[in-house]
């Protein structure tokens, strides 16, 4: 309930008043003298105070005036005898908030206090309104300066080079990550430089066009680029960049630069370390194959030499083959070595995929009838002629056919009827695809994952461990792709896909 | 009757090489060309020593020398090692299945890296049947 205090000399109409005044709603402090009002208006507190002007003693002027100064909000209503416009002119000049006549009626009274009650209203909204709006400009100073902070911060701390112009060009941020890069100091840089001193021509040009031209590339992807330091050195880096804009119009340029050196020496060293590791393992491996080749060829010089000593024709003849056939895998492994160390430029040329499928099969045609093998041949007679390298594919189909004839001779599953099939096809994406399937042993994972290593081999004495390195070279020589789908015990599909172009038959 | 040795290594050549070098010393050859036979013929032929490849199909030869020298009834058979693979990976891969969670196992008492001489391979059997 709002808080009135009345003041009148009148005690009949402080009662008459109080009571409509307290049917109205209101809390009615009656008072009735100035100084009585005063004392009570400083104990209670009123928002809105009724005070008639004529009073001995303190008037209602003069307690207008106390009032106003104790507190500048309060609503002071004056009341005013009958033609007063004098005193209520000078009433309304100290800050009264409105004026009734007497006799007071109802209806102006409550107008008048209807009329202070929304003066107060509003004037507590906008004091409450006032003081938010202050927290909330206080909040967002503080988060700004955070922010800016913050980003100062960022900036500072950024391995990245930041760079920053304004619109002219000159330079505005440069961070230690770009002093490192470039080699000059912020001092030498910041309003003392323009980015055009700094960055290579492109791209200064391209800020420039960026900010002045007509084809507005407001965003530079990242891409590697070279700059030169202050010392003249060349420094591989990252960039990118972005043309500051403020309402549309461009206020300046920033630019991000990465230092690869670093990036660019670990690459280099581990190329070098792999190509180490390549070596050393190819050393390892050679050296186990010459070591068995070596024992197999002192076999055979001690059976000879027997076989001379004792004229043991038997033992002679054996030793005699022992060393050729070790003469024969020293020879594979240098041609496996040879061909896998050799760079080889596929050489194009009309050849039919069909009948180089047949002659591989007619290669192995009697090794795989001595094993019990079948081979299947399933060609598509519509590939034809196409041009590929005729001698990379006989390889490659010699090296997996021999190797899925040699899956079914280690499987020892003897109730399978053994067979391998060759099947080249042709595919939408003018490549010639050849599969190779066999029902032979098959392979466990890691021997698969182990199977284009170099030495690694599952034939125990009769693999170089090379084959599939050579083979898996040819292809990628030839642009093509090799798969290996195996399982254990059911047989292995090695799948390879060759490019080729159409033979030249005078349709172009 | 002449002591019996068991070569096996799954390349011929290899077996042809200690089998000459055994019959020209007096013993009795017996050949195996995989791990798995060889441990086969051990339980049955029972032979007086064992010259063992590492790399072989089927069954490798540490695992072979492992199952020896673990079995009861046949970790008393005498074994050489007559391998391309260098001592100390033929150790390490034992050490490995130890760790495994497999039993200890004794180093091989004789331990040849091919090429061997037939001198050498004759003194190395000599030695374990004196």
């Amino acid at each position: 309930m709002d808080k009135l205090l009345l003041i009148d000399d009148e005690p009949d109409i402080v009662r008459v008043l109080s009571i409509s005044l307290k049917a109205d709603g209101y809390d009615v402090i009656p008072a009735h003298s100035g100084t009585e009002g005063l004392a009570a208006f400083q104990k209670e507190k009123p928002d809105i105070i009724l005070t008639d002007i004529k009073m001995p003693g303190m008037d209602g002027i003069e307690v207008l005036k106390n009032v106003k100064d104790l507190n500048p909000d309060a609503e002071v209503i004056i009341i005013t005898g009958h033609g007063d416009i004098e005193n209520a002119i000078e009433a309304l000049k100290y800050g009264a908030s409105d004026f009734i006549n007497k006799p007071v009626r109802d209806e102006a009274l409550s107008i008048a206090l209807k009329r202070a009650r929304e003066k107060l209203d509003i004037r507590q909204q906008l004091k409450e309104y006032r003081t938010n709006l202050e927290k909330k400009v206080e909040e967002a100073t503080r988060e700004l300066r955070r922010r800016a902070n913050f980003q100062i911060r960022l900036i500072r701390s950024s391995n990245d080079g930041i760079v920053a112009s304004d619109k002219d060009l000159k330079i505005v941020i440069f961070n230690p990550g770009a002093a490192k890069i470039f080699g000059y100091t912020q001092s030498e840089t910041i309003n003392q430089l323009h980015i055009t001193d700094l960055y290579p021509v492109d791209l200064a040009a391209s800020f420039r066009d960026g900010l002045t031209g007509d084809r507005r590339i407001k965003d530079f992807a990242w891409r590697e680029t070279t700059i030169e330091s202050k010392s003249g050195e060349d420094i591989p880096v990252r960039f990118s960049g972005t043309i500051l804009q403020e309402k549309g119009q461009p206020m300046g340029t920033v630019a991000f630069f990465q230092d690869l050196r670093e990036i660019k020496r670990l690459e280099k060293e581990l190329v070098k370390s792999e190509r180490l590791a390549a070596i050393g393992q190819t050393v390892a491996g050679l050296a186990h194959g010459i070591k068995n080749i070596l024992h197999g060829l002192k076999g055979g010089r001690y059976l000879v030499d027997i076989g001379i000593e004792k004229k043991d024709n038997e033992r002679l003849k054996k030793g005699w083959d022992m060393i050729k056939r070790n003469i024969d895998r020293t020879s594979n492994l240098v041609m496996d070595l040879l061909s896998y160390s050799k760079e080889r430029e596929p050489e194009l040329e009309a050849c039919l995929p069909n009948e180089i499928a047949n002659d591989v099969c007619e290669l192995l045609q009697d090794k795989a009838r001595d094993n019990n093998v079948r081979i299947i041949r399933e060609f598509d007679e519509s590939i034809g002629e196409v041009t590929m390298d005729p001698r990379t594919i006989h390889e490659i189909l010699l090296n997996l056919m021999s190797n899925a004839v040699d899956a079914c001779l280690f499987d020892e599953d003897m109730t399978k009827i053994w067979q391998v099939s060759i099947k080249p096809a042709k595919e939408e994406n003018r490549a010639i695809r050849f599969e190779v399937t066999d029902n032979g042993s098959g392979m466990n994972e890691d021997v698969v994952k182990k199977l284009f290593t170099s030495f690694f081999s599952t034939k125990g004495h009769r693999g170089t461990g090379l084959g599939l390195m050579v083979t898996r070279k040819l292809i990628e020589e030839h642009n093509g792709t090799i798969d290996v789908d195996s399982q254990i015990g059911r047989g292995t599909t090695i799948t390879v896909r060759l490019p080729y172009t159409l033979t030249y038959d005078g349709c172009f | 009757m002449s002591k019996r040795v068991l070569v096996v290594d799954d390349d011929p050549d290899v077996r042809l090489f200690s089998v000459t070098v055994l019959e020209e010393n007096g013993y009795t050859p017996l050949e195996a060309d995989n791990g798995e036979t060889g441990l086969k013929m051990i339980k049955e032929k029972k032979p007086d020593l064992v010259i063992l490849d590492v790399l072989m199909p089927r069954q490798s030869g540490v695992r072979l020398y492992r199952e020896l020298k673990t079995s009861k009834s046949l970790k008393d058979v005498k074994v050489i090692i007559l391998s391309g693979i260098a001592k100390k990976t033929f150790l390490r891969s034992q050490k490995a299945l130890t760790e495994f969670g497999g039993a200890e196992v004794p180093e091989p008492e004789i331990y040849l890296e091919k090429p061997v001489e037939p001198e050498e391979l004759a003194e190395a059997i000599n030695k374990m049947l004196a």
